[in-house]
């Protein structure tokens, strides 16, 4: 298969990278920008554990091919804190519970970011709804859902800083 | 001594995990996100036969492939069958298949591309052989045999204390009743994986798996190495619950592949071959008797468990034992009797899994005593607290129960649910159930070992670093001991740090299993961290003029106790003692063995050092349209003894609960003789975040003296009463009972229609 030239953004850095057109976004990602805070987990777009945001959307990194987001941004795991300082979501997570084998850490907080974008104060069911896809075998996900709700404090109050 | 109760900063603090940073960023490195130079893609072909002889293999055409380095068959490798309890599985098949699934050969080529292509370009001939699905079917006369024992039984026993068939028949009740459990998968988010390097005569294994010692040891049989050949070292591990304790072939392969390549190489599995190449929880069919008498008082219980093992042992010999045995622990009757098969069929061999015996046996025996209560006319609270097990007690097979609060828990669990309430205003198709569990902190299993030990040093900046081979696979072990380290050293928690397991550098331990590791390594980390105190203050009263005996370290400081100005930072106190002629550092060693026993051929000893208990009750809601069971309501308490990290031990709480709900409600493949159909998260239902109930649960106030500042497992027990619990409550709701795992809504409609179907 002929290789493409695509120009992508990935956590704010743009890239050119020749890619063959059956090459998923999950493997440009962790082969060839060598960010592998994003796993694989199922292969099959069920677990969510690939999660990723394109154009601020999430997406199953492994049901997307690498040329369908030719000219896009992506964000991953790896792109959500500023230097040192850790994303709400991350803070929460850290603090509350929100994780224990961490493998599905990173879509979890992606998809959560994609909600929270969204939805700064989002009610129970909309977690559950936004969340739906992302598969947890650790947590039971009772403190998931505490720590999206408190980052989604901390987030607000952030913007009502940023205001102010 | 250390800290009193009051004086403790740290034990009862929720800490945030010692590897949550590295985990919510990305960074945290596990087996896929490793690489080495002139790294290959390994990769595995698996028979599609339940059972056959292999006639022919010819792997001609895939080593011809440009890119590939190496083929391997069974004729390649040592032939050495190897397993922990009954070694009867080799690496790659010899001469033939007893599953779909089983790996018949591996490739390893420059990429996975390449593999893939290899894999499919081997032609392996088969003569199909008769099979067989049922364990029952697998013992009777003239069944095809699978390996070369007597009736396809891998294993059996027969244990019977006082005289049971007298005390059933003066019983006035006995309930006769035989429940089926049912296979379920680990599911770690991980996949199993590996990376290994064959460099010099030494084998290095970067592999997902717990219990680093235990699996070096197999894989130096299964490859006819000495174990001291063999390095391991593990990364951080996307969760284990007993389905990476190195059971299953991709290690052993894997280092096949890099030995045979001298090339580093890189085995993940697929999510699909997690599912047929995996090693889930065994099926069991239980035969339960229980007699009671008219107050409800058990007077004797008989059992017999037909354990499905599949085409190889792994752990389920051990798994059936515990699910024979552990549940008398329970209750106060001391007349049983328990038999126990284990028959091989031709099946994904079976494992480890959170729970291990106990969450099949608790589903038949809790239901059963659920059962004779209905029956009796009794509230299974009141029954449950006249039988409940007490400290002190010495259960029928010489458990010796230490701290025991199950009283406490079953009341804190009814009571959180409004039991007495509900059932006085009962609502049609509601229902209430209630189950209790006892488990282990560590159990003596191998080598007739049940400890730890770790090396701790004090470095010249006064930060503390354990070398602990214990290992995490996600629980947050090294967060706990980290803690309890932290703690008896009086220094921050931020400065002690446990490095990765790794068996070079670590001392032999056991790894994670049977919920061990806070209670048994957590007293190794606390000898280890007392000695270490010991040394800081004795080299502190030399510098700072005064017997060690009057010093104390807070905060990382050793000061005067009374005179916190005459003081020097830990780090002073060490770099000053090693600077110095003659100096020397400070390390030191902590081992602990529990006071637990083996097991002979008569089961008797207490095997383990302390016991958990909970009790837990569901709330369900049937839909009699659908037989849709919702879980309206689900309360638990649980005695663990000190709790260490308040967070973490919830957050495993809520886990096993789900891990419960999945086992009860939804996990469970369609197989078709043998295979499984859609082997993925598609086919496979665990749990999603719109499944989970309210939830309310509280650790009852416990203090084990034989535990580290008192704690007990904490790992395991909340997953083990769950799916009886679930039975109860749906058996109150609807009037009739589900006897086979998972409860669908099709066996629900079933049985409210007065039928039962078998599956």
């Amino acid at each position: 298969m002929s290789l493409r030239t695509i120009t992508i953004t990935v956590n704010g850095m743009r890239h050119e990278v020749d890619v063959r057109p059956n090459v998923r976004l999950i493997d440009l990602l962790r082969e060839d920008l060598a960010l592998t805070g994003t796993k694989e987990g199922c292969s099959v777009g069920v677990c969510g554990a690939c999660t990723v945001l394109v154009d601020g959307r999430s997406v199953s990194a492994c049901l997307t091919l690498a040329v369908m987001v030719a000219g896009r941004e992506v964000l991953t795991i790896e792109g959500l804190a500023e230097g040192d300082a850790l994303h709400p979501l991350q803070q929460a997570f850290l603090e509350r519970g929100g994780l224990q084998c961490g493998f599905c850490t990173p879509g979890q907080i992606m998809a959560a970011k994609a909600l929270l974008d969204e939805r700064p104060h989002p009610d129970d069911e909309e977690i559950r709804v936004a969340m739906l896809g992302n598969l947890c075998r650790c947590t039971g996900y009772y403190k998931i859902i505490e720590s999206i709700k408190a980052a989604a404090g901390d987030v607000a109050a952030r913007r009502q800083e940023a205001r102010a | 001594m250390s800290a009193t109760r009051d004086e403790r900063q740290l034990v009862g603090t929720s800490v945030p995990r010692a590897d949550g940073a590295d985990k919510v960023t990305g960074r945290a490195r596990y087996v896929a996100d490793l690489s080495l130079p002139g790294m290959l893609a390994g990769k595995v072909l698996r028979s599609t036969y339940p059972h056959a002889r292999i006639v022919r293999i010819d792997t001609s055409a895939a080593r011809a492939i440009l890119g590939v380095h190496a083929v391997l068959t069974g004729e390649d490798t040592p032939k050495i069958p190897w397993g922990f309890f009954v070694p009867d599985q080799y690496p790659l098949s010899v001469g033939k298949v007893r599953y779909a699934g089983e790996e018949v050969a591996a490739v390893a080529a420059r990429d996975e591309a390449t593999a893939d292509r290899a894999v499919r370009a081997i032609e392996v001939e088969y003569e199909e052989l008769p099979a067989v699905f049922d364990p029952e079917e697998a013992m009777a006369e003239g069944a095809p045999r699978i390996h070369d024992v007597t009736n396809n039984v891998a294993t059996h026993f027969r244990i019977e204390r006082g005289d049971v068939e007298a005390a059933l028949a003066a019983a006035d009740l006995v309930v006769d009743e035989t429940f089926e459990s049912m296979l379920q998968w680990q599911a770690a988010m991980e996949p199993i994986g590996c990376l290994a390097d064959y460099q010099e005569g030494k084998l290095t294994l970067w592999a997902n798996v717990s219990g680093l010692f235990r699996a070096r040891n197999q894989l130096a049989r299964a490859l006819a190495l000495e174990p001291g050949e063999i390095r391991i070292i593990q990364p951080a591990v996307g969760g284990g619950f007993g389905g990476k304790s190195m059971d299953d072939n991709n290690a052993v392969i894997c280092a096949l592949l890099a030995r045979a390549t001298r090339r580093p190489v890189k085995l993940v599995n697929t999510r699909e071959e997690d599912f047929i190449g995996g090693r889930p929880r065994p099926t069991m069919r239980i035969r339960v008797r229980i007699g009671f008498k008219r107050d409800g008082t058990m007077v004797g219980k008989d059992l017999r468990v037909v354990l499905d093992n599949g085409a190889y042992s792994c752990k389920a010999p051990a798994a059936g034992g515990v699910a024979a045995l552990r549940h008398d622990t329970l209750y106060l009757n001391d007349t049983v009797r328990s038999e126990l098969f284990v028959a091989y069929t031709n099946k994904v061999p079976t494992g480890a899994f959170r729970g291990f015996g106990n969450p099949s046996a608790e589903w038949a025996v809790e239901q059963a005593f659920d059962i004779g209560c209905e029956r009796l006319g009794l509230d299974p609270r009141e029954v449950a607290l006249k039988n409940a097990a007490g400290p002190g007690r010495v259960s029928p097979h010489g458990n010796r129960i230490g701290s025991c609060e199950l009283h406490e828990c079953i009341r804190r669990a009814t009571d959180l649910i409004g039991w007495t309430e509900k059932r006085a205003a009962r609502k049609p198709y509601r229902g209430l159930g209630l189950a209790l569990s006892a488990h282990v902190s560590g159990k003596r299993h191998f080598y007739d070992y049940d400890g730890s030990s770790v090396i701790l040093k004090v470095n010249q900046d006064g930060r503390v670093v354990i070398l602990c081979g214990e290992g995490e696979v996600g629980q947050g072990a090294t967060t706990v001991l980290a803690q309890i380290a932290a703690e008896e050293l009086g220094v921050p928690y931020e400065h002690v740090s446990i490095m990765p397991a790794d068996t070079d550098s670590t001392l032999f331990v056991l790894g994670a299993f049977a919920s061990r590791l806070t209670y048994v390594a957590g007293n190794a980390v606390r000898q280890a961290a007392a000695k270490a105190r010991r040394e800081l203050l004795v080299s502190a009263g030399e510098f700072l003029e005064a017997h060690a005996d009057d010093l104390q370290i807070r905060d990382g400081r050793v000061q005067v106790k009374g005179v916190p100005q005459r003081a020097m930072t830990v780090g002073e106190v060490a770099s000053r003692r090693n600077f110095r002629k003659g100096g020397e550092p400070i390390v030191v060693t902590g081992t602990w063995d529990a006071a637990s026993e083996s097991h002979g051929k008569d089961r008797y000893g207490s095997e383990s050092g302390a016991f958990s208990f909970c009790a837990h009750a569901a709330e369900v809601e049937v839909d009699p349209e659908t037989g849709k069971v919702t879980v309206l309501n689900y309360t638990s308490a649980t005695d663990s003894g000190t709790i260490i990290n308040p967070v973490l031990a919830e957050s495993q709480t809520e886990g096993g609960l789900i891990q419960g709900i999945g086992y009860a409600l939804t996990e469970g493949f369609l197989m078709q003789d043998g295979q499984l159909l859609d082997p993925n998260f598609s086919g496979y239902k665990i749990p999603c975040i719109a499944d989970i109930p309210p939830f309310r649960h509280e650790f009852v106030p416990s203090y084990e003296p034989t535990g580290p500042f008192g704690a007990k497992g904490v790992g395991e027990i909340s997953m083990d009463p769950v799916a009886a619990a679930i039975g109860n409550a749906v058996a109150d709701a609807i009037g009739a009972r589900i006897h086979t795992l998972p409860i669908t809504p099709e066996k629900v409609l079933a049985a409210l229609d007065g039928r039962e179907t078998q599956r």
